[in-house]
């Protein structure tokens, strides 16, 4: 007989309603209107979508009789032994009792019917199916869109919040708006929007980027998104609350059985084939270096393609449009956790951080108010859709060949005439994808004003240590120091190389970076560098050298140049430059 | 020669009408599916029942597999043209010894670049243009990064006589076949200028390790070396399959010029450029290739013969 996860205590049974995401109760539906997006329609939606991909992971087991392949009794073996390795590790009381089950499904597998392991096979991923999908409640979505840039008013500017706050409704920006500057074809992306489905895949630094991007895409009129966020990101109630209501799903990234694993990958392809724009991080974690994204896992992103063949095999001609984006700041919140991760080489076993400043709410408030007096601190730039293929589309949404022809991309999923579905060409086709966001990213990468001046400093701190190791140099604390007519002039210098890079679409510039007189660029980073981070990262000497107080936060944020470091090196600073790029070889 | 139904038989495009053109072409008609080549001379292009030449390369677009048998040098152009009519349905693969570029491109980077195709392939190994027109006992090795390609591969001319290998590494399978027509030109020098079994042998070991290397920074894998486009493609030049490569190395171990060479060789030499740009590419990355180093000196005519062999034998000699 099957048995079920049983039922919980009292006891855990409150907690994991405090730590499960609210959702506001509703006395009659919602109604979409026709024009809204997909998302709007995905309550009513949700349980054919779990019922869907506990079908299609069920299909794969074959008939019943058959052996499957894996056989079933492996996978869940696999499972039962995956979970209860993380939940003995975990030792809470949550986790005894569903610690018990597994346990027993160990004990119990090897004896069991084919039907009794299909059955459970079917329990267990409806489980997973249904812990996974989101929700979206448009009380919710509106009520972001109305109140929260006015939230952050009050942090923002306190002072300004009465007047703020009077003229909700009158159509006038918030300041929070100033904080956020969005560039690339965003009425394309509109259109876009409305003949396919709209696939964000963003470089990624902070875990505000997803609530950065969300904010945005309402802000600019765009869609609202599906995404997959950590579970990590839930323990925070008040984001946890409005993560869980705007459309993201849950992805525990503690959970390694491959049947999760597969939960999450066709949950999120029925997303997509169903026409639900989504968002993933392709880097699969937040740049710990602060360098731009070079190798890409993809993960979930690749479902895209997949998607879109099953559509084409079915014959639904449902365009998917990949966005590369890049996020762009002039200071990031956890900066000083991320980089010291880096540095102790533990990205693997501290792939979740859960204790950064991303969970602390006096480190949000203090970032939200150094970045008032930045200007322009956050960028987001959405570079051209591409199709699955990384053919650029034209207004319609057609995919374009090289010489400007339309092609179907259905070819691409096809052989001799036939559309197919084929895990293995997919994955090929999504490591493309992977190495043609890679290009995208370096040149859409919009260069701060903070990265360059770091990047200026750090290049000094290289060219005098030479022979030294990155850790060797981190150690000089405060012993470098650079007269500031040097930095102005090496900055100059590095900026008009920038500006005729960016002529050529090699990469973007801030505002600040592209006309500002060094001068005044190099005043503005100072005063941004100080206030926020608990570290001293320049200080000034007596004779007005600026002085390299702290080298391990200079290289986090100069390693978002490491990319250029070579083409805007003067002669005499090539050598230190060619050693900076080194890094991103590493 | 074998029957297909309509159903399974292949038509396999062929741009080039060289003799490696019409091998592959010969190949195709030999398991039954049928061929097209492009050729700007078309009508010298011999027929028969399954072969046909056509100066149009939009008459390729009706193909589902099309095979690129043009130098690394014209690749461009050719690709630019083809780009016209090919598109995501096609498999496009090529059999280029070549780089392209002073930035070492390899040919299926210039085919993404310049058409629609996605699925694309080198193929590689000990062919060579005879055994494929006779269809003498042969086979190859097909890299790419889309397993389908490999099987349309097989499809198209694979049969009793072609035993053909595939590889996801489609990076090393490129830069295994263009440094072995490096080698191979070491080896038709060296073997001019009388080296020995022995010291023929060391060239080509270190010489493949070298390559090796070479490939490793362009992202290939180095075990790809040991196999059919690496050591297997070098023991057949070894083993005296005429490759042009191998009599341009001896025409300049007589002493001819490099103009004189290439005349005698009749073909594009692809390795000669290559020597240049692997020697500037490695002294960028510190690569250590004294081989590439003096092959490209040599053909430069910076560097004498004797001072060559003197330069290679005495550099200390480590663990392998």
């Amino acid at each position: 007989m099957v048995r079920s996860p049983p039922m919980a205590s009292p006891l855990t049974s409150v907690k994991r309603l405090l730590e499960r995401p609210m959702r506001l109760p509703r006395m009659r539906a919602y109604v979409p209107k026709p024009d809204d997006p997909a998302i709007f329609w995905f309550n009513g939606e949700r349980d054919d979508i779990v019922r869907e991909v506990v079908r299609r992971l069920e299909a794969r087991l074959g008939p019943p009789g058959t052996e499957a392949k894996p056989p079933l009794e492996y996978v869940l073996n696999d499972c039962a032994n995956e979970e209860a390795r993380r939940l003995h590790s975990q030792k809470d009381d949550e986790t005894k009792q569903s610690l018990r089950f597994w346990r027993g499904v160990i004990k119990r597998v090897g004896k069991m019917s084919d039907a009794d392991r299909r059955a459970m096979f079917h329990d267990i991923a409806e489980r997973m199916a249904k812990d996974v999908a989101g929700n979206f409640d448009p009380r919710v979505y509106s009520f972001a869109t109305r109140v929260i840039p006015h939230a952050l008013t009050g942090i923002l500017k306190p002072s300004s919040l009465p007047s703020d706050l009077a003229s909700i409704g009158s159509g006038h920006g918030s300041p929070v708006d100033e904080l956020m500057t969005t560039e690339g074809d965003i009425a394309r992306l509109r259109r876009l929007g409305k003949i396919g489905t709209l696939v964000f895949v963003p470089t990624h630094l902070s875990n505000l980027d997803s609530v950065v991007l969300g904010y945005a895409l309402m802000r600019d009129d765009l869609p609202p998104v599906v995404y997959g966020a950590g579970k990590n990101l839930f323990s925070n109630a008040i984001v946890s609350f409005f993560m869980h209501n705007l459309g993201a799903y849950r992805v525990d990234r503690r959970i390694r059985a491959q049947l999760y694993k597969d939960v999450l990958k066709t949950y999120s392809a029925v997303m997509i084939e169903r026409g639900y724009h989504s968002l993933f991080f392709p880097g699969g974690t937040r740049s710990r270096s602060g360098m731009v994204e070079r190798k890409l896992k993809l993960g979930l992103a690749g479902t895209a393609v997949e998607a879109f063949a099953n559509n084409r095999v079915r014959g639904i001609d449902r365009p998917v449009f990949f966005v590369p984006t890049t996020i762009n700041y002039a200071l990031v919140l956890e900066a000083e956790t991320l980089i010291e991760d880096w540095l102790k080489e533990a990205g693997k076993s501290r792939y979740i951080i859960e204790d950064d400043e991303f969970s602390q709410l006096d480190r949000w408030v203090a970032f939200i108010r150094k970045l008032g007096e930045v200007e322009s601190p956050a960028v987001i730039r959405f570079a051209d859709p591409i199709d699955p293929f990384g053919n650029p589309v034209d207004d319609e949404g057609r995919s374009l060949a090289p010489d400007g022809r339309t092609i179907d991309p259905g070819g691409y999923v096809s052989w001799r005439g036939k559309a197919t579905v084929d895990a293995r060409r997919d994955a090929a086709y999504t490591r493309e994808m992977g190495q043609h966001l890679v290009k995208v990213y370096e040149r859409e990468t919009v260069l701060m004003g903070t990265q360059l001046v770091s990047h200026i400093l750090f290049r000094r701190l290289v060219r005098d240590t030479p022979g030294v190791d990155l850790f060797g140099r981190l150690r000089h604390r405060g012993e470098i120091a650079m007269p500031r007519a040097e930095i102005v002039r090496e900055l100059g210098f590095a900026q008009d190389r920038l500006r005729e890079m960016e002529a050529r679409k090699e990469v973007r510039l801030s505002a600040a970076n592209r006309s500002l007189a060094p001068d005044a660029l190099l005043d503005r980073v100072l005063a941004a560098l100080s206030g926020y981070h608990r570290r001293t990262i320049v200080g000034f000497a007596e004779d007005g050298a600026i002085t390299l107080e702290d080298p391990t936060m200079l290289l986090y944020y100069q390693n978002r140049c490491i990319a250029y470091a070579e083409r805007i090196a003067d002669e005499g600073n090539l050598g230190a430059a060619r050693e900076i790029a080194r890094l991103g070889h590493g | 020669m074998n029957d297909k139904n309509d159903k399974n038989k292949l038509v396999v495009g062929v741009v080039g009408g060289g003799s490696f053109g019409l091998g592959l072409a010969r190949a195709a008609e030999r398991v039954g599916n049928e061929a097209i080549i492009h050729s700007r001379r078309s009508a010298a292009v011999p027929r028969s029942e399954r072969v046909r030449g056509t100066s149009e390369l939009r008459d390729l677009a009706a193909c589902d597999l099309i095979i690129v048998a043009v130098p690394s040098t014209h690749v461009r152009d050719v690709a630019r043209a083809l780009g016209n009519h090919v598109d995501g349905r096609h498999v496009v693969v090529h059999v280029s010894r070549g780089l392209v570029g002073d930035d070492l491109r390899t040919v299926t980077q210039v085919l993404r670049e310049e058409t629609a195709v996605r699925r694309l392939g080198c193929l590689a190994g000990p062919l060579h243009a005879r055994a494929l027109i006779e269809g003498t006992p042969g086979g190859g090795i097909v890299g790419s990064t889309f397993p389908e390609v490999g099987e349309a591969v097989r499809g198209a001319i694979g049969g009793p006589s072609m035993r053909l290998y595939q590889t996801e590494d489609l990076v090393g399978v490129e830069l295994a076949s263009a440094l072995v027509g490096l080698l191979a030109l070491a080896l038709g020098y060296t073997q001019q200028l009388g080296f020995g079994p022995g010291a023929l042998s060391i060239l080509m070991t270190r010489g493949m390790a070298e390559a090796a290397r070479l490939g490793v920074s362009f992202g290939a894998e180095e075990r790809t070396f040991s196999g059919m486009a690496g050591f297997g493609d070098l023991m057949s030049a070894a083993f005296g399959d005429e490759r042009p490569e191998v009599k341009l190395g001896r025409a300049l171990g007589r002493g001819a010029s490099l103009e004189e060479a290439g005349r005698e060789a009749n073909a594009t030499i692809e390795g000669v450029a290559i020597a240049r740009r692997m020697q500037r590419h490695s002294a960028r990355r510190g690569i250590e290739t004294p081989i590439t180093d003096v092959l490209a000196e040599l053909l430069d005519g910076q560097l004498a013969p004797a001072d060559a062999l003197a330069r290679l034998m005495a550099r200390r000699v480590h663990r392998e």
